[in-house]
Parts: C-alpha cells; structure tokens; sequence
C-alpha cells in the first residue's frame, strides 16, 4: 500500500453559534494517496468544505475550533502547526481552488500579477521571471494569447478563463495537494468539461493529488479514482469510485445516485422517464442532531436502533456507517 | 390550428440598446434573440436549452411580454399577445405565469407566504370571496407538499426547496394554461431537485399544464421535457423531440452539450476521455459573427461557417441550422 500523502484522522471541529457548540466535523478519517482524486460528495451543510478549509488552516478561530485529531501532511501534524508555517504550506505545498473564481480573484490586479505574487511568495524568484513563468503558467492551463491575458484584470475574463486563472495560480509552485472546492457549479457545462479536462491533464503532467469536493455524483465518476460520502459531518460511506456508483451500501449515496437526472441511455426511448427517486426533507440543522444516525428521519430503512445509535464506519476497502447496510451483509 | 397549439412564437427578436460608449456615439445593440420561432402543444414541455448568454431567459420572457419583443408575433390560444393593449395583457396573465430561478429573491420577504399565494387571486379574481380565496390558498399548500398551517410563516422561514414549492403554489393560483419555469431546480441541493421536478410533473399530469422549460442542465431536460429547442448566441440551432436529439444529435453544439454533461458511465477508472469537447466561449453578443455563430468552437467547422449564416432545416425528425450536420 502506498503511503498517503495527507492523512485526516478523528478530526472534530467545532464551531460556537448563538445555539451553542455545534459539531461541524464529527471524527472523520481520510487518506489522500500521492497522486489519485479523491471525491468528497453530499449535500449542502454536510462538512464538505469544512473539511477543506480545515486542512488548508483556514477554519475562522474564533468562532471555529479544532476539538480534537490529526491532520498529518507528508508526517507533520499540521494541526498543531503555527501560522508562519501554515502560511509556508499553502499554496507551496497545498492549494485551493474555489467555487466562484470572480469573488476569489482580486479584481485590481491583473491576471499576471496574481500569479506573480504567489511565485515570488513562495519561490526565490525576481519580478521579472516570475512574471515570465506567470506567462507560461497561462499557456500550460489553455488560455489563448497568454502574453496579452496576463494583462487583464479579472472582469475582462470569462468564468472559465478566471477558473483557468485561478488553477493557474494554485499550480504556480507545483503544489502535491490540490483542494478543489466545486470548481465548477458557476459555470456552464461545456466550460465545465474544460475545466474537469484541465485539471485531469494538470494531474498527469505534474502527479498532483487532488481532493475534490462536489455534490455532482457525474462528476465523481469523471473524475474519481475514491469517493467520501459525507452527511452531516460524518463520512457515511468510502471505497472505490466504481464500487460507490455500482454498489452504494449506505441508503444516503443510493438516494443521492438515484435522484439525480443523469444522461442515459432511456432519454432515447419514447414515452416517458420514470419519476426520479427522491430523499424527503432536509439535511438536519447540526444543533438539532440527537442521539441516533443523522440520516434516520431520511431514511427508508431506519429501524429502532438507527434513532438511538450512531453506527460507525464499518467495512475492510468499500466503508459504510449504517445499522441496515450491516444487516443486509450479514 | 388553433385547438392543436397552445403558444405559436413566431420570428421573435429582442434587442437591448447598451451604453453609449462616447458622449456623441451610437448605442452599442446587444442582440439577444434572433427570428426565433416554437410552437407548444397543450398538456407538453418545450425546453429551452443552452450556456448562459444563449438568449433562453430572454426569449421565454418576451414570450410571456416580461420582456420587450423587438419583432416577431406570439400567439397564445390564437390572440397575438404583443398586440394586446395593457388591460387586454393583464387580462391574459392569469393563463401565464413564470416560476423563477432563485426562491430567495422572487418571494417578498415581507409577506406571510399565504399572502404571496393569495395575490394572484386577490389580483384576478376580485370578485370571489375572500373566504374563498383562502380556501384556495390551502387546497394549493396541499396539492404543492406544504402543510396549511405554514400559511401564517415569512419566506425566510424556509428552506430553499420549500420556498421554490411556494412559488409554485403561487403559480398555480389563478389555473394557468402555460407556465414558464426558468431554471426552477438550478439552485436547489441535489436531493431536493428530484422533489422538485417529480412534483412539476405531477401536477402536469393532473392539471394538464404545459411549461416552457429553461434550463442548462441536460439531465434535467432529458427527464422533463417532451420538446427541445437547442440556442445559441440568440438562435435556435437544433429543435428535436427528446428521443431524437438524444439518441441522434444533429448540430456540433448538440453533441458537444451531450459529451460535456455529466453521466454515471463515463468512468475514469475506465481511461474516459471526452470526444467532441469545444473549445473557449461563445462570442459577444454585441458583435454577432456573419456566419455561423457557433464557428469560432465547432470541431467540424469549414470555410463557409464562417462567411455564411446557416439557416434551421427540417427533416421528418428534427430541424437544425447547421451547414455540415451530423447524421
């Protein structure tokens, strides 16, 4: 087994609200492999981006907190590390790309500087060859004229060149982790497409690790190699990307699979498409989760026990948290 | 003709004079739609398909006079609505309503959600009772999924998905003919979406409702409309019956749209890599190109895409605006 790169374990985050404590991050355990995707899927409010913004150490403090566990990078426990040595891991050693690229983009700097800045933050280089590798850096993610486009200021782009622009700055030191966090949900899908192919070659070229974050279950299939399952602040559900979509365990990620529209090969064939599968309600407020399973009240299995108890993660490769996927294995 | 088709747009362009960029300078037009033309069946769902800055939204509104036509007639039940005087419009808006894409701005945050729904029949139905309207108003809380006692809640006290059922209930006050639904599940959690649209069809179903559908999302589409028109840069470049353009896309951007959605079978661990993907953005609607809008992306693209414009041709299937379609 090959060593991981980062290495999440047990991890609690806490954060304070005019409800008390509530728990955002509730024990999970993750391993990223040098190298592989890994997909975190669920819906809104289930700890996807918390997970991430805990791993880059940008967990407001207060009102958030780090209740307890590890984070381990590459054999440091970097939630014990100190904010010099954070700020020297970020974007040199792990990046992050964002959901809406116009609002994490500073729009009175140009594209050129931006990737600049992030050159000569971490790298010992002058203005003029990080301008020159900025250029460059332009050219390896698509974007056309790269010479002219470092010239322009964030507004003068379309969503998918500032996307390109924002890969282009997180790449610009050749991080090891890549933290992409809905790359994509503000743009339209043939951008998108682009996008997904982008980070897919950026991987093959330079053997980065992305974690990516999604509630798009066509997209972890594209662009998994494992796949997370969180809810409610629990991973649910681990294993293979292939064993998830072929072989859900956990009745929340056969919920997710089933209610989403996907292409296939029934909407050429006459008549209608049977009614989508639904999960009914919502995803629990986090002050409002009780003893049981969070996803009990959802669920069309739960049973007695499921309101009582929290199952745990069980499982050898392909992982489930659920009392009624133990009893259907057994 | 009349009895068989419920909207009939014709020919229907929008223009948006933009602002001067010169103190004595022309204004820059952005055309929006171009000689546009559908037509809708009753009890059917026309979709709307396209990136955005493709002209759906703009084409829909100026369908339903949310938006000024520059040109063009729509025919609704036989009666051209762009020439209806303001009264005669107003009289007509109870046949068409429009459910909009974002459930957090469409509802006044100021109003009890029983009152949002209530409107539309204190509005067009000024000589009902109001007891009567009240009942409406709860048999509506019913048939959308939502309990008659929130009735007396704000917007804000809900969530996303509950709000966009209670601009449903309010667009289904008044028994419309055609609903405009302009991208109702776009902002909506995955899980909550399949709700969503399992209840627009069912209540297609039981009130024979027919829907103009805008969306981005081919899978939604796929699972919801019965019609499709394909738009790009203002134009409609494909317009097929689901089956067909599904199974047989004819326009590059058709196929291009099919091999850029996501699907449960294109695997990674399987080596997928993606056929048929285009490259950059549409170009400006400001300065349409003079031959085929779509050129500048197409993998298929020739010489004279680019100097000549491609008009939609129909075949026994589907119609499409393409000098060198797929088959």
């Amino acid at each position: 087994m090959t060593k991981p790169l980062l290495s999440i374990r047990d991890l609690k985050v806490e954060f304070s609200t005019r409800y008390g404590h509530v728990t955002a991050l509730n024990g999970i355990d993750l391993d990223l492999l040098p190298g592989e995707t890994l997909g975190i899927v669920g819906e809104s409010g289930c700890g996807k981006s918390i997970t991430a913004l805990t791993t880059m150490g940008l967990i407001p403090d207060p009102p958030g907190r780090i209740a307890g566990g590890r984070i381990v990078f590459d054999g440091e426990d970097i939630t014990q590390a100190d904010a010099r040595r954070l700020r020297s891991l970020r974007g040199a050693e792990i990046s992050m790309i964002f959901q809406e690229p116009m609002t994490s983009l500073n729009p009175v700097f140009t594209a050129g500087d931006q990737i600049a800045e992030a050159i000569m933050l971490h790298q010992s280089a002058n203005r003029a060859e990080a301008d020159r590798m900025a250029v460059e850096l332009l050219r390896t993610v698509g974007i056309p004229e790269p010479e002219r486009r470092a010239q322009s200021f964030p507004h003068e782009l379309s969503g998918g060149m500032r996307q390109r622009v924002m890969i282009a700055i997180a790449i610009s030191c050749r991080p090891r982790i890549l933290i992409a966090d809905e790359p994509t949900t503000a743009l339209d899908v043939t951008v998108q497409a682009q996008i997904f192919d982008l980070m897919r070659d950026i991987q093959q070229q330079f053997g980065v690790a992305i974690m990516l974050i999604t509630h798009d279950m066509g997209a972890i299939a594209e662009m998994a190699d494992r796949v997370a399952v969180m809810y409610a602040g629990r991973i649910v559900e681990k294993g293979s990307a292939d064993a998830i979509l072929d072989n859900p365990l956990h009745p929340y990620t056969r919920g997710l699979i089933g209610c989403i529209p996907v292409l296939g090969k029934e909407a050429g064939q006459e008549g209608r498409m049977p009614p989508l599968a639904e999960i009914p309600g919502i995803v629990p407020p986090l002050h409002l989760l009780g003893q049981g399973c969070a996803f009990a009240d959802r669920c069309p299995l739960a049973f007695d026990r499921c309101r009582t108890e929290s199952p745990m993660l069980k499982g050898d490769v392909h992982k489930v948290a659920c009392f009624a996927a133990e009893m259907e294995a057994a | 003709m009349t009895t068989e088709t419920l909207l009939d747009v014709r020919g229907l362009s929008v223009r948006f004079a933009m602002p001067r960029k010169s103190l004595f300078g022309q204004r820059p037009v952005l055309h929006a739609v171009r000689d546009v033309s559908f037509s809708l069946r009753p009890g059917r769902t026309l979709g709307l398909v396209g990136e955005s800055g493709s002209g759906k939204t703009t084409a829909a509104m100026a369908t339903i006079r949310l938006a000024a036509a520059h040109t063009g007639s729509v025919l609704f039940n036989g009666i051209d609505l762009l020439k209806l005087d303001a009264e005669a419009m107003r009289q007509q808006r109870r046949h068409l309503q429009v459910i909009f894409q974002d459930p957090y701005s469409s509802l006044n945050p100021r109003e009890r959600v029983g009152a949002i729904v209530r409107e539309p029949l204190d509005l067009m139905m000024p000589d009902s009772s109001k007891s009567d309207r009240e009942k409406r108003v709860r048999e509506l809380f019913g048939l959308v999924g939502l309990r008659p006692d929130q009735m007396a809640l704000f917007p804000h006290q809900f969530s996303g998905g509950q709000r966009q059922r209670v601009s449903i209930a309010r667009a289904l006050a008044t028994n419309p003919r055609l609903i405009v639904c302009d991208e109702p599940v776009s902002a909506l959690d995955v899980a909550i979406q399949a709700q969503i649209l399992n209840l627009l069809r069912r209540l297609q179903d039981d009130y024979g409702l027919s829907y103009l559908f805008i969306s981005h999302d081919l899978g939604v589409v796929q699972f919801i409309c019965d019609d499709i028109a394909v738009m790009y840069l203002g134009q409609i470049v494909e317009f097929a019956d689901r089956p067909t353009l599904f199974s047989r896309p004819r326009h590059p951007y058709t196929a291009a749209l099919l091999s850029a959605a996501p699907s449960l079978a294109r695997r990674k661990s399987a080596g997928y890599v993606r056929e048929g993907a285009v490259k950059g953005d549409p170009p400006s609607p400001l300065n349409v190109p003079v031959g085929c809008a779509f050129a500048s992306r197409c993998p298929r693209v020739q010489s004279k895409c680019r100097d000549e414009r491609p008009v939609l041709h129909h075949n026994a299937h589907s119609a499409v605006a393409c000098h060198y379609p797929l088959d």
